[in-house]
């Protein structure tokens, strides 16, 4: 519930952030319908022109019903048997236009790359890193999905364009650290995540580290579901030694706070250039191409 | 009561358990388990800002404090009995900025690190150095500390600032 929420705040608000440029655009092939119908048939009584629309002309030999599926509903044939609706026609070009804006505001032509000699490895959504440090394997997991936090918007202040009030679109993943050591068939796993500040947000105030260890775990190496059955180590009533310890483990193997700023900063490219994949396929689909 | 390290910077590579084991001898000399006390490692840009909107100081500095008790005499503990807080306030680490310190000086970041802690703790415990008296009271009271600490570990840490300076 919580993750779906968030996903719908994360897009929308990305969508807020080019459109304001682009209103005018968004707006107008929603009015062409209107402006493209028969001129008299803006004379003609609403009910009527409903009737037009869907009869299409000539044919009456068959009216559809008012809650027929093609009812008030403008198509176009292409010949490859899917529905073209001027409001398709109208989604395309909204798409063509948002897909132009999040080209305009992509920050790397390239993923960035983490420094220390990890290895990228993907697979869709999900971003695998790989490190080899003596006879020791260390992997680090995430998936760009429900990376985004929701923004709280805030009234800008006087004077203030709302543009520049506008908080940069940050993915903050969730990430699981495996350790593997080459005597061992079991694995250090580490469930990790961003911890989201209460107070001081954006103030550059904020106290929680830069990112924190949630649960603890033996999982056998090399498996994919996490096993149940293993005892899991929470560090919500943890002994901050062990807590600190745990901490230090993980920066000797790489993972430290630059390593979980590089990490931040490759998950925002990678959810970004999925975002605008995303919305090149859909511009697709709908333009049935 | 707890002891709450954050690290927030990835500016300077920290020992967490090392700290937390010196901060933890800290407070046994003084005697304040008890209480709770935050450390908090910034960079120097975070510990700018920080020194900005507190002190209108707009530079680095390598420890900022800030007492939760700010009426406390020199050297007097909160009294338990009227006191509903066991809290003794955070403490600002600017550990960028100490760093370069240490680069500069020639002196251990590690030891460094401790001397700074035991520093804004005693901040926090009322001790002030606004004047060359309180100077020198809290130079001794540092002093004192650091010395026992020094017994307990084989350290051999002393105060980093040895002359009054009336700019600081």
């Amino acid at each position: 519930m919580l993750k779906s929420l968030t996903r719908a705040l994360g897009v929308a608000t990305r969508i807020s952030t080019s459109t304001a440029a682009s209103s005018t655009r968004v707006l107008e092939p929603l009015l062409r319908p209107a402006v493209g119908a028969p001129s008299s048939a803006t004379a003609r009584p609403f009910t009527r022109s409903i009737w037009m629309l869907c009869s299409s002309g000539s044919s009456s030999e068959h009216r559809p019903g008012l809650l027929s599926s093609s009812r008030g509903i403008p198509s176009v044939s292409c010949g490859c048997g899917g529905l073209h609706t001027e409001g398709d026609k109208a989604f395309a070009e909204f798409l063509s236009d948002e897909i132009k804006e999040e080209k305009k505001i992509k920050k790397h032509t390239a993923l960035p790359k983490m420094s220390g000699g990890w290895e990228l490895e993907l697979t869709g959504t999900e971003a695998k890193l790989t490190r080899k440090i003596a006879g020791e394997v260390v992997s680090v997991t995430f998936n760009i999905n429900n990376s985004i936090p929701p923004t709280f918007d805030e009234e800008p202040e006087q004077g203030q364009k709302p543009s520049e009030n506008e908080p940069e679109i940050v993915s903050t993943p969730n990430f699981v650290v495996e350790v593997a050591k080459q005597a061992s068939n079991q694995s250090l796993v580490f469930d990790c995540h961003y911890p989201e500040d209460e107070v001081g947000h954006g103030e550059g105030e904020e106290e929680s580290d830069i990112f924190a260890v949630r649960e603890v775990s033996f999982q056998p190496t090399g498996e994919k579901e996490w096993k149940d059955t293993s005892y899991t180590l929470s560090t919500d009533s943890l002994d901050w030694a062990l807590y600190d310890h745990l901490m230090d483990f993980l920066a000797d193997r790489g993972v430290d706070n630059t390593f979980a700023d590089e990490l931040m900063e490759l998950s925002t490219a990678l959810e970004h250039q999925e975002y605008i994949k995303f919305l090149e396929d859909l511009s697709g689909f709908v333009k049935c191409q | 009561m707890s002891f709450v390290l954050r690290n927030l910077q990835g500016v300077v590579p920290l020992r967490r358990a090392k700290l937390r084991r010196e901060v933890e001898t800290l407070r046994q000399i003084l005697g304040i388990q008890r209480f709770d006390l935050g450390l908090i490692c910034v960079d120097n840009q975070r510990i700018q800002h920080i020194n900005k909107t507190y002190r209108h100081k707009d530079t680095p500095t390598d420890v900022l404090s800030f007492p939760f008790y700010e009426d406390l005499k020199a050297g007097e503990l909160p009294s338990q009995l009227d006191r509903d807080e066991c809290n003794l306030g955070d403490i600002f680490l600017g550990v960028e900025y100490l760093l370069r310190q240490c680069n500069e000086e020639g002196w251990d970041f590690h030891s460094a690190l401790t001397v700074v802690t035991a520093h804004g703790i005693c901040h926090l415990l009322g001790y002030r150095h606004e004047t060359e008296e309180e100077w020198k009271q809290m130079f001794q009271k540092e002093s004192f500390i650091l010395h026992e600490f020094n017994k307990r570990t084989g350290c051999h840490l002393e105060p980093l600032t040895k002359e009054y300076n009336s700019e600081k």
